[in-house]
């Protein structure tokens, strides 16, 4: 009762208040949504590049995670028992077209994966119900990748998210995620070859350069455009409550140290290096994805000035 | 038909009639609010005015909250344009929280009564048929409406600061004060077509 009490209180004091923040997405149950995009669009990234370098490890890890983004997906929902009818109107919504690619990826991965895991599978490797699977698989993986940024690009409410690069970002995320997976996957069951490994690497600080580019457009977008809500989004994030997430888990955790360890400048570079970079990576991105879903103020609602004479 | 409100801003006294009209006649529970009013100050003393703005859904022409959903929960009824929700449907993602431009629709997830002792016998009557952990927000009081009567806060209205009418047709009281009167919306630039226009005060 107490907790309820204080969520009530808070809602009160939030509908007074000229930029509302929003709670639904990232706070309390909400946490799961962002969990859940999280795991989704790291495992899109590690089938991805579990396809492109034809390793096993990279798509059981990106199934793994799908499921368990689904998972927290549920958690998320206040009616987890109709989960089902979000495929019901995919025509206009960005979260149902993110449900059926979640989907048809689960179900792709459950339908390619175990003929490459066991000999005695009832349909082999290279068989049609495997070229479906990889077929679902990939397809909902291209979903998976895209959906998310539009998911927040079209949320009108919300002005900080409403910006034609937010889906790019998220499309970054997705293979900045992607590789820090397949980094810590080699790094836990061996690496096949170097060059897999440098190739990976080099990929990974040519995807982070991306983010870091798009996030600096973003931000400085938010921070010269014209809406007052997006620009105290931009500045919870980079001086308000949400700094020391930015600062210390985005920044700190998720850019520079793996930078550094990359560089070789800190410590030689390892197969435990890889993993510290993968992991770091991942914390990064979970902390941007925190702190840019909690800085979220929905549009002011006031009368204007220039309207009362 | 395209059933629309107006709202005077120099008639209103922001005495929340409107917020308590509406919660008496749906019994919604705490947290959820249909209609509310906004109060805010301007200036600073001796010269300090008070502006009221009462808020309610907008029942937008072109609504994002009916495009945001996955289910097809929130939905516009053809005949008279007024966006309501089915409650059978939501899965309770809040992707329509995050899509209206005006911020009222609520997360129904608080306990179906106010008081820590348990819901009182009107409570009991009135607020626990809401369903929990989905979306609620204002349906017009489309099953007045459908009646023939005017929603709750139009009629309750003391100072009759609210008009309920048809926006397609010209000639009705609502389009008239609009044109008259230089009634506005709220947010245009959400290109959201709303149907609660406000009279300047």
């Amino acid at each position: 009762m107490p907790d309820i009490s204080a969520r009530y209180e808070q809602l009160i004091t939030d509908l007074r208040q000229d930029f509302r923040p929003q709670r639904e997405w990232g706070e309390g149950r909400g946490l799961f949504l962002v969990i859940g995009h999280f795991l989704v669009g790291v495992a899109a990234g590690a089938w991805l590049f579990g396809l492109l370098f034809d390793y096993l490890p990279g798509l059981i890890a990106g199934f793994l995670l799908a499921g368990a983004g689904g998972i927290a997906h549920l958690g998320f929902l206040g009616r987890p028992e109709r989960f089902w009818k979000m495929a019901r109107h995919v025509k206009t919504a960005w979260v149902a077209r993110g449900f059926v690619g979640l989907a048809l990826f689960l179900a792709g991965a459950a339908l390619y994966l175990p003929p490459l895991l066991f000999a005695a599978w009832p349909w082999g490797a290279g068989s049609t119900i495997e070229g479906l699977g990889w077929l679902m698989a990939a397809a909902g993986m291209v979903i998976l990748i895209v959906y998310m940024g539009f998911v927040y690009s079209a949320s009108k409410g919300i002005p900080f998210w409403n910006s034609p690069l937010h889906p790019l970002l998220y499309m970054a995320y997705a293979l900045r995620g992607g590789a820090a997976a397949l980094l810590v996957a080699m790094a836990a069951l061996g690496v096949p070859n170097q060059e897999m490994a440098e190739r990976l690497i080099t990929i990974w600080i040519a995807v982070t350069a991306l983010v870091v580019v798009l996030f600096a457009l973003e931000m400085q977008g938010a921070l010269s455009g014209g809406n007052a809500a997006a620009r105290r989004s931009a500045r919870q994030m980079l001086a308000g409550r949400f700094a020391g997430y930015f600062y210390g888990g985005t920044l700190l955790l998720g850019l520079l140290l793996p930078m550094a360890l990359v560089s070789g400048r800190l410590v030689p570079l390892s197969i435990a290096v890889l993993a510290a970079v993968g992991l770091l990576s991942a914390l990064g991105d979970f902390f941007m994805k925190y702190t840019s879903i909690r800085a979220g103020i929905y549009v002011p609602l006031s009368l204007r000035p220039a309207r009362i004479k | 038909m395209r059933w629309g409100m107006v709202i005077d801003l120099k008639r209103c006294i922001g005495c929340y009639g409107c917020q308590l009209a509406c919660k008496a006649e749906h019994g919604t529970p705490p947290g959820v609010y249909y209609a509310r009013v906004l109060k805010r100050e301007n200036g600073e003393y001796p010269t300090v005015r008070q502006f009221v703005l009462p808020v309610l859904c907008n029942h937008c022409e072109d609504p994002p909250c009916v495009a945001a959903c996955p289910t097809g929960a929130s939905f516009k009824w053809e005949d008279d344009g007024i966006v309501d929700i089915d409650h059978d449907l939501c899965v309770g993602c809040r992707s329509c929280m995050m899509a209206c431009p005006y911020t009222n629709r609520y997360f129904n997830e608080q306990p179906p009564h106010y008081f820590a002792q348990g819901a009182t016998p009107f409570e009991e009557a009135r607020t626990t048929r809401h369903q929990q952990n989905v979306v609620m927000k204002c349906n017009f009081c489309r099953e007045r409406v459908r009646a023939g009567k005017q929603p709750a806060c139009v009629a309750n209205c003391p100072t009759i600061a609210r008009y309920f009418g048809d926006l397609d047709d010209p000639l009705s009281e609502i389009s008239v004060l609009i044109k008259e009167r230089g009634g506005f919306t709220l947010n245009p630039e959400a290109g959201t077509g709303p149907s609660v226009y406000y009279l300047p005060p």
